[in-house]
């Protein structure tokens, strides 16, 4: 399958976390670089759910071995992509 | 080594539905979401166990020093409950940790250590103010790695301190300075 646009990933991206980030500036400027945690600010117990959001978006299961690195917004992309590319 | 995570929760009730499809799974063991089912107040039962992972986690990072996400590795087991006092343990990677939680008001505190013996050894502070009486000879620092500690004004020797802050509550524990 075709790699996704890196812009449009990150723009779903920016649409699941949305109801989580508490840091309305650090979202308006996501980018690849972009800490869920330290820059979103998006409590540790809502990451589950950005998780599950992720998993039903992009139709995927992510184990708990990929689960560990979603903690920014390049490993979550590079997750996504090898759970896409390898169906 | 400590660490600490304090539970609001009337906000965790806010921010968080743990019965969410799916929710449970990716954060507890089987044996947890057992405990949950069978708990009286289930969302009370989800919260205390989600501060024992928080606050074991709080100590394995100050070591490690790498970020991780995986709660279901955090393996808590209850032993004990006196009043709104719980102690336990929690598994990590074959290390194991003791914990005490106290429920006030509406808040979960639960605090970490690596053996039970040192729990006489700390100062424990829960409430819904910053505790700005035990910074009255100390200050607040961290080092490289944004691990916390506090720094004694008079003989500057430094003392640990985890700290942790939902809604309407702080959370602080620091190793018992000696006079």
């Amino acid at each position: 399958m075709k790699t996704m646009d890196k812009e449009t990933l990150i723009a779903q991206l920016k649409e699941i976390v949305k109801p989580y980030a508490k840091d309305q500036d650090a979202l308006q400027n996501i980018n690849e670089h972009t800490d869920f945690v330290k820059d979103l600010k998006i409590n540790s117990a809502n990451l589950v759910d950005v998780i599950l959001d992720v998993e039903e978006q992009f139709n995927i299961v992510i184990d708990n071995e990929a689960m560990e690195h979603m903690l920014n917004v390049k490993s979550a992309m590079e997750i996504i992509e090898a759970k896409l590319g390898g169906q | 080594m400590i660490g600490n995570d304090i539970v609001d929760l009337r906000l965790a009730c806010q921010e968080s539905n743990w019965q969410r499809k799916g929710y449970l799974g990716k954060i507890f063991t089987a044996a947890e979401q057992e405990m949950i089912c069978q708990a009286s107040e289930p969302s009370d039962m989800v919260w205390l166990l989600w501060s024992c992972k928080e606050a074991a986690y709080k100590i394995v990072n100050r070591v490690t020093n790498v970020r991780i996400y995986n709660p279901v590795k955090f393996d808590c087991t209850l032993l004990q409950q006196n009043g709104h006092a719980v102690t336990g343990r929690i598994l990590h990677e074959s290390k194991s940790y003791a914990f005490i939680s106290n429920r006030q008001d509406s808040c979960i505190h639960t605090v970490a250590v690596a053996h039970e013996i040192f729990f006489d050894r700390l100062d424990i502070y829960t409430g819904s103010s910053w505790p700005i009486h035990l910074f009255d000879e100390c200050a607040l620092m961290k080092n490289q790695d944004g691990v916390p500690y506090m720094m004694n004004c008079y003989n500057n020797s430094p003392v640990p301190v985890s700290i942790s802050h939902h809604g309407e509550y702080y959370g602080l524990v620091r190793r018992k300075t000696q006079l």
